[in-house]
């Protein structure tokens, strides 16, 4: 869902829940809740092919199985719910994520000279609201253009996660070309690359 | 357009989800199956749009109909407005995206004057000729429903139907005529004129106004047989009457995001000044019963953890304890949380007032509208000083610090003594408490009072009467101000260019057309919203069409002048808005619906209030 950002994601899981009628642990206290997590917000405009969302179920007879399809059942067509299993990884250990770059048009000298770079310095918003010099060419653990899709394996995750909008951002800048592109986040992998479950 | 491109401009503008559609409970259809395709704009933003249970009503009720596709549209904002004309995107459906332009129906829900400009700049940005008469066939119908119809007469000649009062029953009438018209060849002409003889039907165009040469309205005559007078129609059984299973869901945060449920219609208080007071009467009830079971369907088919109901004044509804008794046990089970309105509850059970104490409160509000009883009893509000001060106090003794009061500046025979009420009223509440022992303690008390500037409007007691200068008003603020002592009240008055032009439009007449033309033209829009409402163009589009503003909205209108709005009947009488205006200047209250019924004439439903046991 391109036009749905990660607050408007968590709304929307809320309802859901409550019109599938899961039986999900509810937050205690005064503002009791569904709680859900979403393992990786997802930015305004980009598309997910494989996201992770955890949750409770307290009736220990609901089977997983069920519960795809209950979600299914009220979700809308681009909101689609895969598969449910009982959490393997922590959420910590997710450490990377992959993005398919679709280029509306290709400049693949500029692209492959960008990544071929020892070094991409550009300049990342700190917290505070400043800005501070960042070497992003570590975080890119793999970049790889094939016609007009650019693959990118990026360090995702609470330390050190890259947006791709930053790694593109970086190359208009310092290559000195602009092109139009879509985002599809495609999988999201643990420290071993392997994809998390 | 591609959708890739589409798509790609979207994201180009803030919050994209007011375009987007797909949401949870949106309505697709075939279109190869469908016989009439209806837009319904809103002509504000997506966020308020989307918050309006009239329009989600009548969305529900189109679409239960097969031959039927209703579609929302909402006005563009300034952003993608820019997008859309750079780009030629005409103005779509956002449920198929398709261009309005090639609908049968284009229709407006007009709930404030301030939204006309926005109503002009959808029309364009649909590619369609304002006026009505430069519409021929080939063109889709834009119709219009909403309060504002009482008297829409400044938009007469870019509307081709209005309907008057509630749109449940007439607009249907009005698609199967349509339906049958264009079977034996579409004549817009015929169709208006057959239109016009279902009742609370009103074809502007068929409707001459004559003036006097000093601009006073000389007399209104019908063209082609349509009736001298258009009734409003109401649904009479609301128990039967059709609500919808579930809602449009929206992923964008709205203005009121959650679920709504309607417990009844009309008002029985008749507050002079409140134009919904009466333009919806008589009152009508739902039974508890229903409302429970609409209600818990409604939070079921939404999934909305949070339900409020909706009405003018639901602490006068009767059956308020069988309802929240009942409520309270599905929504407490289901996490719903119940948004209640400030309540009267001097007669609840002690078991529902601890039920009730659960539930989150919203904050301690008051309207007195006025600041000494005088001034409440000329405009019929029945809220005492004793009756605020008292729920302060339980509140207060509650652990609650702050309070909202709402009050209005320009009222008729209002003098410099009741502006000072205001103040005094406002000092009262810091005194008493900080004269409580048992006050929350270490906190300071927040008084905070909002002072708008009152409009005279159609169908009220009020509407002979003119609204404040500009000057009068900016005197009277500051004299508010003075009369302010302590820093614990912290007083708010609106700029009220807008209510100035509110007034206007609300009172005016079809000569306004060529205002709001040229206004439009340059370039306003979204006139309710600060940032965009532009004073000086407005004065200058007055200027360029010959028009003084002041002539509608202040002057005294004396009782026998025909206003532009006299054609139309929305059952209160004209005799009764007279007995209660001279009632007000003699500082007499009028007893409710239900304690007394006062004849305004609403009876002639059969239906409602005026035939409950007193
Ligand atoms: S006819 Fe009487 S009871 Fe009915 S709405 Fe009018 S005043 Fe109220």
């Amino acid at each position: 869902m391109k036009f749905v950002s990660h607050l408007d994601m968590n709304r929307f899981m809320t309802r859901l829940v409550n019109k599938a009628k899961i039986p999900i642990w509810f937050t205690e206290g005064f503002n009791q809740h569904a709680y859900f997590n979403f393992a990786v917000p997802l930015s305004l405009g980009f598309e997910g092919q494989y996201e992770i969302l955890d949750l409770r179920i307290i009736d220990p007879a609901y089977s997983n199985e069920q519960l795809v399809a209950d979600l299914n059942k009220e979700s809308i067509p681009d909101i689609e719910f895969v598969k449910a299993n009982e959490p393997v990884l922590k959420m910590k250990e997710i450490a990377f994520a992959e993005f398919k770059i679709i280029f509306e048009e290709v400049f693949a000298e500029k692209i492959e000279r960008f990544f071929a770079r020892e070094q991409i310095i550009t300049q990342k918003t700190t917290k505070k609201g400043g800005t501070k010099d960042i070497d992003i060419a570590p975080l890119i653990k793999k970049a790889e253009l094939s016609g007009n899709e650019l693959t990118l394996i990026l360090t995702a995750g609470n330390e050190n996660n890259l947006n791709p909008t930053l790694v593109l951002s970086t190359l208009f800048e310092l290559e000195q070309f602009k092109a139009e592109y879509s985002v599809v986040r495609t999988m999201i992998y643990d420290k071993k690359m392997q994809p998390f479950i | 357009m591609n959708e890739k491109e589409f798509e790609r401009l979207l994201l180009s503008v803030q919050k994209p989800g007011r375009y987007s559609g797909g949401e949870i409970n949106s309505v697709i259809k075939d279109k190869s199956k469908i016989d009439v395709r209806f837009a319904f704009c809103f002509p504000d933003t997506y966020e308020i749009g989307m918050s309006h249970l009239g329009m989600k009503i009548l969305y529900s009720q189109f679409n239960a109909r097969e031959d039927i596709w209703c579609e929302r549209v909402f006005a563009p904002w300034l952003d993608f407005e820019e997008v859309m004309r750079k780009n030629n995107i005409p103005l779509f459906a956002l449920e198929s995206r398709d261009a309005i332009r090639d609908f049968d129906f284009i229709g407006f829900t007009l709930q404030y004057e301030m939204c006309y400009t926005n109503v002009l700049n959808m029309l364009d940005l649909a590619g369609v000729p304002l006026k009505s008469a430069d519409r021929d066939e080939s063109y889709p119908l834009v119709v219009a429903g909403g309060p504002c119809v009482c008297n829409a007469e400044p938009l007469a000649d870019f509307i081709d139907i209005f309907f008057l009062g509630e749109g449940e029953e007439v607009d249907l009438e009005v698609i199967d005529l349509y339906k049958e018209h264009k079977k034996n060849g579409f004549n817009k002409a015929e169709f208006l004129k057959a239109a016009a003889k279902i009742e609370g039907v009103y074809v502007p165009s068929l409707y001459e106004i004559e003036y006097l040469p000093d601009g006073k309205i000389k007399s209104i005559t019908t063209k082609d047989n349509a009736p001298k007078t258009v009734r409003k129609r109401i649904i009479a059984d609301m128990d039967n009457c059709f609500y919808p299973e579930n809602f449009v869901v929206p992923f964008i945060q709205i203005v009121h995001d959650r679920a709504v449920q309607e417990v009844f219609r009309g008002c029985i208080r008749g507050c002079r000044f409140c134009q919904a007071g009466f333009i919806y009467r008589p009152v009508r009830e739902k039974s508890y019963e229903v409302v429970n079971h609409q209600a818990k369907c409604l939070c079921e088919s939404t999934g909305y953890d949070e339900i409020s109901l909706s009405s003018l004044s639901t602490s006068d509804y009767r059956e308020l304890e069988p309802l929240l008794n009942n409520m309270l046990e599905w929504t407490e089970q289901n996490h719903i949380s119940l948004a209640l309105p400030s309540l009267r509850i001097d007669n609840f059970s002690e078991e529902l007032l601890e039920k009730i104490a659960h539930v989150r409160k919203s904050g301690l509000t008051f309207a007195p509208e006025a600041g000494t009883q005088r001034l409440r009893d000329v405009i019929n509000k029945n809220v005492t000083e004793e009756e605020i001060l008292s729920t302060c106090k339980t509140a207060f003794e509650g652990g609650y610090t702050a309070v909202k009061l709402y009050f209005m500046m320009g009222l008729p025979t209002e003098t410099d003594e009741d502006l000072k009420g205001i103040a005094e009223l406002g000092q009262k509440i810091v005194d008493m408490y900080y004269s409580m022992p048992n006050k929350p303690k270490g906190k300071s008390v927040s008084v905070s009072m909002s002072v708008a500037v009152f409009v005279p409007k159609p169908f009220t007691p009020f509407q002979f009467e003119p609204q404040i200068t500009k000057e009068e008003m900016e005197r009277k603020q500051a004299y508010l101000k003075s009369c302010i002592t302590t820093r614990k009240i912290d007083l708010s008055m609106h700029d009220s260019s807008t209510s100035f032009l509110e007034a206007v439009f609300a009172k005016g007449d079809r000569r306004l057309g060529a205002v709001l033309e040229s206004a439009y033209k340059k370039g306003c829009k979204f006139d309710s919203w600060t940032e965009c409402f532009d004073l000086q163009k407005w004065n200058e589009a007055f200027s360029e069409c010959g028009i003084d503003p002041d002539f509608y909205s202040l002057r005294k209108r004396d009782y026998d002048e025909i206003n532009p709005w006299d054609h139309l009947d929305y059952a209160v009488s004209k005799e009764f808005l007279i007995r209660e205006n001279k009632l007000a200047h003699a500082d007499t209250t009028t007893p409710n619906c239900r304690e007394k019924c006062s004849a305004c004439g609403a009876n002639c439903y059969g239906k409602g209030v005026c035939f409950e046991r007193r």
